[in-house]
């Protein structure tokens, strides 16, 4: 077991991995993991001569677990990435975001383009292309709207010993482990306020600016059998980025990538950080005074 | 100088370690002697029902089962040589009890380990390993076993005797039991039975087998079959896994059975003489107390064991907690309520026995005749409640004499 430290930023408490010298590389899970989610990942990364640091995202883990659903918007999380590679003094990171983790990603990287080195998504494509979601997606994402329900999900949820969310799971990822996670006080509320704040039907409604593009070089991952998060959206991303894109499509795997394909992601990540170089910035016409 | 913790706890499986854990909450001391190296499938009972559920809840254990792999079965579906296809009905078992679904299924040994690991984060020490565990009873009693590091001795004040049906601390304490057997069973895990619905639990009986389906989920079930004690081998030796399997090929099953008999074996298939045992005096004696199958059991066919090892780890909890005195009057709630509870599960197991587990001619007419008799007289089905609720719920007149000679000699 790696060993955590837990850093005060941006008004919760981060708990992270910090492990291995060289070029730093941030590692972000999605729902409803924990950095334990890189344990494949981290010793071949440090191995491969990079810094590694993996938070316990906010509302996971043993991370703060905020009960408000306005403390889990997108734009705090991504504040959340970007004030703890600040306290760590890391200022250029390549970014590894799985499911929520890679939407995040995704965010920073076009957001902060100063900010990062190369970008790597795992599962989950550009926001742009999920925007405008197919029908098809729409009905594989339908446990997204039920998790809208404050308390009333919860319920359900947890109702005859998690049997809706057995259910939902299956058997993938860590399945065996999420319930005890989830067990833990005001965990269950905090996983789902990811959804509530970023994936409620009025969250949709509301206008969205035209997204500025990628300038890192971008690798998007995609596993077969992922049954949650369709083909289409990492496959269509390529059109938000501007630096270079790889696709890479790993045939046996579900959408638990770390997990299901450790080998394959490991190889695809050390053969991709840092080989690639951004797109320059747009020139901004220099303004006359 | 012997360790003096206050309880001694001989098994760490359902009922030993559920007791661990609420005595080691509750402030005491508590030591669990295991004697294996590490939980693994032992094909032991894995339903648990609603209101065996109901005691994991008050005993602050519910969580393990959940986690440990614990799947809510819905439906009850009777699949029988005795009942027409269009006959065939679901019974909902999720409605007996107000705030708890239906009954569980569950990896036995899963939940154990997890129970285990519960109990030593409240205080227990967790002995695994144990060997030649001997227990001398007296006002303090004295525990000896053996362990990889040699000998050992434990002077408790009390010993919970929970070693399931092997009886090793009632056996050395001079508890003594009426035995009968009336079949034998045999038990195993499968995987890959994506066919059969997973929300539906299965039995019936039809040639010369009683079969049982309890699904956990993701296409793994836990398989029990019933048949006569003349070729009681028949699962053993080579093939007899396959043989196992095969038993499932049955005309009253959908499809005759192809989702079983096409699953993947996951698990040791185990097969044993189906005992019940009733204890002929009070299942304790001075510093020692027996619970769960240790303390008498009926016949497996009821599916209640674990939910009478949870209740009796309550209720003999409660007394530990509950007060200084554990000489052996302070148990008499316990032993009274038990015996009353067991006489009844005794009873009605043994109706279960001699309806679905009798095979032949004359036992298939006589199935027939009393479906008929349930169908014209719900109450005639009471005997089935006792699935599902507490025993002491169940109405009175399901366990008399009269009654059984009814259900039995009735001519429909």
């Amino acid at each position: 077991m790696m060993e955590k430290k837990t850093v005060h930023v941006n008004g919760v408490d981060l708990a992270y991995v910090d492990e291995g010298e060289g070029p730093p590389v941030v590692l972000l899970h999605g729902f409803p993991d924990s950095s334990y989610l890189w344990r494949n990942q981290i010793p071949a990364l440090v191995e491969g001569g990079f810094r590694v640091i993996a938070p316990d995202l906010r509302g996971f883990g043993d991370s703060g677990k905020p009960q408000e659903v306005e403390a889990y918007g997108m734009q705090t999380i991504v504040n959340d990435v970007v004030a703890l590679t600040m306290e760590l003094g890391v200022r250029r990171p390549h970014l590894v975001g799985h499911d929520w983790g890679a939407a995040i990603a995704w965010m920073y990287a076009f957001l902060m383009p100063r900010r990062i080195d190369h970008l790597v998504a795992l599962s989950v494509g550009h926001p742009g292309v999920f925007a405008t979601p197919s029908i098809e997606q729409r009905a594989a994402s339908w446990y997204m709207l039920f998790y809208q329900f404050p308390g009333v999900s919860e319920e359900l949820l947890r109702r005859n010993g998690w049997r809706l969310f057995k259910e939902i799971m299956g058997r993938d990822g860590d399945h065996d482990r999420y319930l005890r996670d989830l067990a833990r006080p005001g965990a269950l509320t905090a996983g789902l306020n990811w959804y509530r704040a970023n994936r409620s039907p009025a969250s949709e409604l509301r206008i969205t600016r035209r997204f500025p593009p990628v300038l890192a070089p971008a690798l998007g991952i995609w596993g077969a059998g992922d049954k949650a998060l369709l083909e289409e959206g990492m496959a269509a991303s390529g059109k938000f980025v501007k630096g270079p894109w790889r696709y890479e499509r790993i045939e046996d795997a579900g959408h638990w990538l770390p997990l299901d394909a450790p080998d394959q992601v490991n190889k695809l990540l050390l053969g991709f950080l840092g080989t690639e170089r951004p797109a320059h910035e747009e020139r901004r016409p220099r303004r006359r005074l | 100088m012997s360790e003096q913790p206050d309880v001694v706890i001989v098994g760490g499986g359902i009922a030993g370690a559920s007791a661990a854990c609420k005595l080691a909450a509750g402030g005491l001391s508590v030591v669990v002697l295991e004697k294996q190296e590490a939980y693994k499938d032992l094909v032991r009972g894995e339903w648990l029902a609603p209101w065996g559920i109901r005691e994991a809840r008050r005993l602050g254990v519910e969580d393990c089962f959940w986690d440990g792999g614990g799947w809510e079965i819905r439906e009850w579906m009777t699949w029988d040589e005795a009942v027409a296809d269009d006959e065939v009905e679901a019974v909902d078992m999720t409605g007996f009890i107000p705030g708890f679904g239906g009954p569980m299924a569950f990896p036995h040994h899963a939940v154990c380990e997890l129970m285990s690991e519960q109990a030593v984060a409240a205080g227990a020490r967790l002995e695994m390993a144990a060997a030649k565990i001997t227990v001398t009873p007296g006002p303090r009693p004295v525990v000896s076993y053996g362990t990889p590091l040699g000998p050992r001795e434990l002077r408790p004040r009390i010993v919970l005797g929970a070693t399931g049906r092997g009886c090793t601390v009632g056996r050395q304490v001079g508890i003594t039991m009426r035995n009968s057997m009336h079949h034998w069973g045999g038990g195993m895990m499968v995987e890959g039975m994506d066919g059969w619905p997973p929300d539906v639990q299965a039995m019936g009986t039809e040639g010369d087998v009683m079969f049982m389906v309890f699904p956990q989920g993701y296409g793994r079930a836990r398989l029990y079959l019933n048949f006569p004690t003349v070729n009681k081998h028949r699962y053993r030796g080579p093939g007899g896994v396959d043989r196992f399997l095969a038993a499932y090929e049955l005309k009253c099953l959908p499809d005759h059975g192809k989702a079983v008999t096409a699953a993947t074996p996951a698990g040791p298939l185990s097969v044993w003489p189906s005992v019940s045992s009733v204890p002929e005096g009070p299942p304790l004696t001075e510093g020692v107390v027996l619970i769960g199958d240790e303390a008498g059991n009926a016949d497996t066919v009821l599916g209640t064991g674990l939910s009478c090892a949870l209740r009796d780890s309550r209720t003999v909890c409660d007394i530990l907690l509950g007060s200084a005195d554990w000489s052996p009057a302070a148990f008499a709630p316990y032993v009274e309520e038990r015996e009353f509870r067991l006489e009844r599960l005794d009873f009605g197991a043994s109706i279960i026995s001699r309806l679905h587990v009798e095979f032949g001619p004359a036992a298939v007419e006589r199935r027939r005749r009393v479906r008929r008799l349930m169908a014209r007289n719900f109450a005639a089905q009471v005997t089935g409640l006792l699935n599902m609720v507490a025993p002491e719920e169940v109405p009175e007149f399901g366990f008399s004499e009269f009654f059984a000679e009814r259900l039995f000699r009735e001519t429909a």
